[in-house]
């Protein structure tokens, strides 16, 4: 678990020049490049509701206004609302003196014991899909609002495509030129809405009604004075902005709240473009379609054991290599020369200077516990390599730290082998996929002194 | 799925966001509001603690607290790829130049969209009316901003501002439940409050303030006004209204007073050592105005922010605003016999966001915008206090 769990003591370098843990990046297999999580792209893939697991495209998700039809949430807890049935007995109308019981239903939170009785909203006779929608009081307003604008809007398009293909005579420049007032056209920074005012001449239709203005308000009622504070009555700020566009202020006013769509996110190389991780579109599934996550392809790093450091003293660490390919992968280490950043390097290191062939990754052999792996026949130096258990190496370094007070901190060059797979696939004509070397910085921070 | 996403007319919808002292609001434009309301608040990616958006040190740290903040709208709330999206940003015509050129860095550079509108939000709430001439009052969270508009033209000389809004309200709260507040928990009755500072959280004060407290009645304000600030005698203080029971978790019970409920507005009334209220401001713009126009904006008033959504606040400011006229000081200057008020269709806290929603959704919207290539050529913003923005005109043209 320690690939997850302290993830910031190992980090490599992405090609943006940030420093992230491995099980945080990916490699694009077509640039050959580590991309952390600020150097991909993030793309909405599919929305879909998280209580009842229905899946839709982005534009139907969008006309619904990112919300589910059938799911709702408790207005006061957030909890996912569940649908209660009841009978109602109500006489029959075709004879009076027989009565007929129907089934009615109503939603009430499993959680805080909400329910759609509280805010006196009627029962309904089907279970889904028949909730009232909130009607914004001011909608007709500011649709003829949006209607007005958008015909000033088109006369000015208008305007500024004729301005395009009418060749301006000189007079007719001059006139429009002082038409226009200095100050205007200094602060067209800001005036460059003032066109859309509603006295722009004839052109505008004139059917939209001013907006009413008043000299006086209502006093504040009695009870705010007679009585304490009804907290019981007043919604909380969170509650009133579950609904952003009513914002109830009483718990009376309140109103199941639709559920909130979530999504499945893709993600593509920034510079090529091809996805890098790509989730399976049902959300049933937890498969993914295409997941390049670095820490399929890349060798990772890992400390064995901590170690006391002390300052100028040689310490012998051991560090783990594992490979997550099928192949056998050749590992080498080096020194970066001129890393001298001291938040980053605090210590000398001796590595390895041979090359470490790691063993390839072998789900079948992986489940089972078998301490005499010597099937592998790898001829090691005892000094270097500590142990080999599957696709796992463990090897020596020796560091030294030379800064005082501080975390130590060292970083090499791993240069490994990568087969890569996807080009092989489309080059058909070799069989062996191609092999090339990647390079990455790796920093590590492996205790204190 | 995403390769036909682009080419429905359905999503050429700019989003529009609106980034708030104390609450961001977001939304697609041509909605009749917005999709959310979220606290500005961030994730320090570094420390791991939730951070204020506006308290950043460096530009730096607002970069990566931007980021994350768009990242939540973007695909927790909007569900949108933000790639070559057209974008409309409200933005306070204060708003300091590194927070612009940092957000503009987020949207350009980080999420690639299309084209900015940065557009000030008083100028936008205008746009909720209909009208292009108003005073535009913005009682928010940090400040309280008065700006006077003359035909869709900012009058800049007559810009007010005064840092009396939502936080002043909440830190009157605090200081007085730490003056005399008191806590009641099953094993101790009133124990005070400044013995326990550590309950008094930013979320209990806004809490407060939204469910306990009201604006009071002018006479009543003037009479607490006579007492907290002249020094008047304690008794002169009208009968509080009742002391409110506040249960803080399940044992313990924070006793709100009454005054607690209503004087903590009276921090926007009260004159400051400057003579400065939010009701002087608007007159002290008023006088700032040219002559002309000051008949039209005083019967064209707007009030917008969360704070002017408190009960009471609009019959306090009205009656505030005509017996301040009264006085010599604005009598004789001013020629104003009274004031009207516009009522915006939109709750106050998202006026500006519904005006952004209706310029962004016109056909003339990404031609009043910058372009992410213009952005990258020039590699800054125009500015209105920035005389080299013409370059924005000179593509136009």
């Amino acid at each position: 678990m320690a690939t997850f769990m302290s993830i910031d003591l190992i980090k490599y370098l992405c090609n943006c020049g940030k420093k992230c843990p491995i099980c945080r990046m990916y490699l694009c297999k077509h640039c050959l490049k580590l991309r952390c999580i600020d150097c991909v792209q993030h793309e909405v893939d599919s929305p879909y509701c998280p209580s009842c697991l229905e899946s839709m495209p982005v534009s139907e998700a969008k006309l619904k206004k990112n919300r589910c039809i059938n799911c709702f949430d408790c207005p006061l807890c957030g909890h996912t609302l569940m649908t209660r049935a009841t009978s109602q007995v109500s006489p029959n109308p075709d004879d009076p003196s027989k009565a007929v019981t129907r089934k009615m239903y109503y939603m009430a939170c499993g959680f805080c014991r909400w329910s759609t009785r509280d805010v006196n909203l009627p029962d309904q006779n089907v279970a889904t899909g028949n909730w009232p929608v909130m009607e914004n009081p001011n909608a007709k307003r500011i649709s003829n609002l949006l209607e007005n604008y958008k015909l000033i809007a088109q006369v000015e398009k208008a305007e500024r495509e004729r301005k395009k293909y009418v060749k301006r005579r000189s007079h007719l420049y001059l006139q429009e030129k002082y038409n226009m007032s200095p100050a205007i056209v200094k602060r067209k920074g800001m005036a460059s809405f003032s066109s859309l005012s509603l006295k722009e001449g004839d052109k505008t239709p004139d059917d939209l009604d001013q907006s009413e203005t008043v000299s006086s308000f209502d006093p504040l009622p009695t009870e705010f004075f007679t009585k304490p504070a009804a907290l019981d009555k007043i919604t909380k700020l969170t509650h009133r902005f579950m609904l952003p566009e009513f914002q109830p202020d009483e718990t009376s006013k309140l109103h199941p709240v639709r559920k909130h769509l979530l999504m499945r996110k893709s993600l593509r190389c920034s510079e090529c473009e091809h996805n890098l991780s790509k989730a399976d579109f049902n959300p049933n599934s937890i498969k993914f379609k295409i997941q390049l996550t670095a820490l399929h392809w890349i060798p990772e790093v890992r400390i064995m054991t901590p170690s006391t450091f002390n300052l100028n003293k040689e310490t012998v660490v051991t560090l783990t290599l594992s490979n997550p390919s099928v192949f056998n992968t050749t590992v080498t280490l080096s020194q970066i020369e001129n890393e001298t950043d001291t938040d980053y390097c605090t210590a000398k290191v001796e590595l390895p200077k041979k090359e470490i062939v790691l063993a390839s990754r072998d789900e079948a052999s992986m489940h089972v516990y078998e301490e005499s792996t010597a099937t592998h026949d790898f001829k090691d130096d005892p000094k270097l390599i500590a142990f080999r258990k599957g696709n796992k190496v463990g090897f020596i370094v020796k560091v030294t730290p030379v800064v005082k007070d501080s975390d130590v901190k060292i970083c090499f060059l791993l240069k490994h082998e990568f087969r890569n797979t996807t080009v092989a696939a489309l080059q058909s004509e070799s069989k062996e996929p191609e092999i090339v070397w990647l390079e990455h910085k790796v920093y590590l921070c492996l205790g204190t002194v | 799925m995403s390769l036909y996403e682009n080419l429905s007319i359905e999503d050429q919808k700019a989003f529009v966001v609106d980034i708030g002292a104390a609450y961001v609001k977001c939304g697609l434009a041509g909605e009749n509001g917005p999709t959310c309301i979220i606290p500005s608040l961030s994730k320090n990616s570094r420390t791991g603690q939730v951070v204020k958006i506006w308290d950043y040190k460096n530009t730096e740290e607002l970069y990566e607290y931007l980021k994350d903040l768009l990242y939540t709208l973007l695909f927790r709330h909007l569900l949108l790829t933000p790639r070559d999206k057209r974008v409309v940003v409200i933005e306070s015509i204060l708003c300091p130049s590194d927070f612009r050129d940092t957000l503009a860095r987020v949207l350009y550079k980080h999420f690639e969209v299309g084209c900015v509108l940065f557009a000030p939000s008083h100028l936008l709430s205008l746009l909720t009316l209909g009208t292009n001439i108003g005073l535009v009052i913005d009682v928010g969270y940090q400040e309280t901003l008065v700006i006077p508009i003359y035909e869709g033209i900012h009058i800049l000389k007559g810009l007010q501002s005064i840092p009396l809004a939502g936080k002043a309200i909440e830190s009157r709260i605090k200081s007085q439940l730490m003056e005399h507040g008191t806590v009641c928990t099953a094993d101790k009755q009133h124990q005070a409050v400044a013995s326990i500072p550590d309950i008094v959280t930013d979320e209990l004060l806004e809490d407060i303030k939204i469910r306990c407290c009201f604006v009071t009645e002018y006479t009543r304000g003037q009479q607490i006004q006579d007492v907290t600030m002249r020094g008047g005698h304690a008794n002169k203080l009208p009968p509080p209204p009742p002391d409110t029971d506040y249960p803080l978790d399940g044992s313990s019970v924070l006793n709100v007073s009454g005054r607690i409920r209503e004087h903590s507005c009276e921090v926007l009334f009260e004159l400051d050592s400057e003579e400065a209220s939010i009701a002087t401001i608007v007159l002290d713009a008023l006088v700032k105005c040219p002559i002309d126009t000051r008949i039209a904006l005083a019967s064209n008033i707007l009030v917008m922010g969360g704070t002017a959504m408190m009960p009471g606040f609009y019959h306090r400011l009205q009656l505030e605003l005509s017996n301040l006229l009264k006085k010599p000081k604005y009598a004789q200057q001013l020629g104003i016999k009274g004031f009207r008020f516009h009522k915006a269709p939109a709750k106050e806290n998202y006026t500006a966001w519904l005006g952004g929603a209706l310029i962004g959704a016109l056909e003339t919207l990404a031609s009043k915008s910058l372009s992410r290539d213009v952005y990258l050529q020039k590699g800054k913003l125009p500015d209105w206090c920035c005389i080299d923005s013409e370059f924005l005109e000179e593509k136009k043209g």
